[in-house]
């Protein structure tokens, strides 16, 4: 064998050798890879049966949404319907309002024109009575004897006392249904120009007056002038039998309301007969004592009343009393 | 009956007011030339010499004309429309007389223009007052327009 040949084998086996090593390296890097592999493998499976479990999550989410939408529209459905219903009911609401006010309207016709025959038909009977009872008295008074003519005065004075309750209930009725007009009213005017109407002969009898300054109240001024003409002819008309006596007019503030005020120191009245005294036709005292109808009073409420205000009254009997009543101030 | 010396016509459809009135004007001394019709139809015959008037002087006229409101037939109102639109009737004052002070009554009748308006009172001495001062003041006192 040549040198040269045993040379080339040695070379040759050394190559082989070495390509074996490369073998066996890349052998060994193959089965890392593979371990590699076969984990990221294990990783897929287990995210992938995460997945199916998330699917599962999801589906059951979705069909538990579906349920909730399929209740929303249910839900809605029924609010739709009770909206409908509450619009119906409304409807039916405001033709109703409509339907009473037309009633309302119609009983208001019905009263004025009830009024209207009242006034009108049973005033001229008691007229025809009054007037011919006075012929007898007049005429044929030396033919009656004094009993007779005492009866005859007896029918004019009961057939005239019939007639102002008439006018007195009609007026009393008509407030009722009388419009009520708001302005500022001058309350001080006001009372100074009633009670100028109210005192026009210098009597002995007639009271001294103490008016202090008053605030203007929101009201209808005819209404409430004649809260005052009531009130402050009661004053005057029960302080008669003091010989000389003060009425005290006056106004405090309270919120948003004024509460005026008249004071007498005349006949007064028992207490105990309060829930009366605003009454229609109630009077507390006698006709003798005195006269009236019994209507002024309850005619100061209904005014009060109809401006959302109050009236009241205290009173010790024969040391006077005090009349109160409540207005919006202006 | 000589229907033109008629110097107050009243117009009065209830008897009892009739009555009354008349009394109360007579004693005042006014009832000498009155005439009394009960409701408006006769009132305006009379104005306008018609039916039972046809022989009435059609130039005299009185000098008061007291009418009742409330009438069958011919309202008060509409006597007053048609003496105060007729430009030879216009002139003579009209005092209108009711039972009552309710109803639109009022105001209409001014608006069409009525000279005096009267709500006939219950107390008997209220009546003969009113009725005494409306002959007073229209027969008397008051200038007639012509």
């Amino acid at each position: 064998m040549k040198k040269t040949d045993a040379d080339e084998l040695s070379i040759a086996n050394k190559e082989i050798a070495f390509q074996h090593q490369e073998k066996e390296d890349r052998a060994a890097e193959l089965l890392i890879a593979n371990k590699e592999l076969a984990f990221q493998n294990t990783e897929k499976e287990n995210r992938a049966a995460e997945l199916i479990i998330a699917n599962k999550e999801l589906a059951y989410q979705n069909e538990e949404k579906e349920k909730r939408a399929q209740e929303l529209i249910i839900a809605n459905r029924e609010l739709k319907n009770a909206e409908d219903d509450i619009r119906k009911l409304n409807e039916e609401l405001e033709q109703k309002v409509i339907d009473r006010t037309a009633e309302l309207e119609a009983v208001n016709k019905e009263l004025g024109s009830f009024s209207y025959s009242v006034s009108h038909d049973l005033r001229a009977p008691i007229r025809a009575i009054n007037g011919y009872t006075r012929i007898l008295s007049e005429d044929y008074a030396d033919k009656i004897d004094e009993e007779g003519n005492q009866i005859l005065r007896s029918i004019i004075s009961n057939s005239k006392k019939m007639g102002e309750l008439i006018d007195d209930l009609l007026a009393f009725s008509k407030l009722g249904r009388k419009q009520v007009t708001l302005s500022e009213v001058l309350m001080s005017e006001l009372v100074q120009s009633v009670r100028d109407e109210l005192v026009f002969d210098e009597g002995d009898n007639i009271p001294v007056f103490d008016v202090q300054p008053l605030p203007s109240a929101k009201g209808d001024k005819s209404l409430i002038k004649q809260v005052w003409i009531n009130l402050i002819s009661n004053a005057i008309k029960y302080s008669r039998h003091k010989p000389s006596t003060k009425i005290e007019i006056g106004a405090y503030e309270e919120g948003k309301l004024a509460v005026y005020y008249v004071k007498d120191k005349g006949a007064g009245f028992d207490m105990q007969y309060y829930d009366k005294l605003f009454g229609v036709f109630q009077r507390l005292h006698s006709q003798e004592e005195f006269e009236g109808t019994g209507i002024g009073l309850a005619i100061v409420q209904k005014i009060v009343d109809r401006h959302k205000g109050t009236a009241w009254a205290e009173s010790v009997l024969d040391e006077g009393s005090s009349f109160y009543f409540s207005l919006p101030k202006f | 009956m000589d229907y033109d010396d008629i110097e107050i016509l009243f117009v009065e459809d209830s008897a009892d007011d009739a009555i009354l009135t008349i009394r109360a004007l007579s004693k005042s001394g006014f009832s000498n030339k009155l005439h009394h019709v009960v409701d408006g139809a006769a009132a305006l015959d009379y104005l306008y010499c018609r039916g039972i008037y046809s022989g009435r002087d059609q130039i005299q006229f009185p000098k008061l004309i007291l009418l009742d409101l409330k009438m069958p037939k011919v309202s008060g109102i509409q006597v007053l429309e048609t003496v105060k639109s007729d430009a030879r009737l216009k002139s003579i004052p009209v005092v209108m007389l009711t039972s009552s002070n309710e109803g639109p009554d009022i105001e209409k009748c001014f608006e069409l223009g009525a000279n005096s308006y009267i709500v006939k009172p219950v107390d008997s001495d209220n009546f003969f007052n009113a009725i005494k001062e409306i002959g007073m003041y229209w027969m008397i006192l008051s200038q007639p327009a012509h």
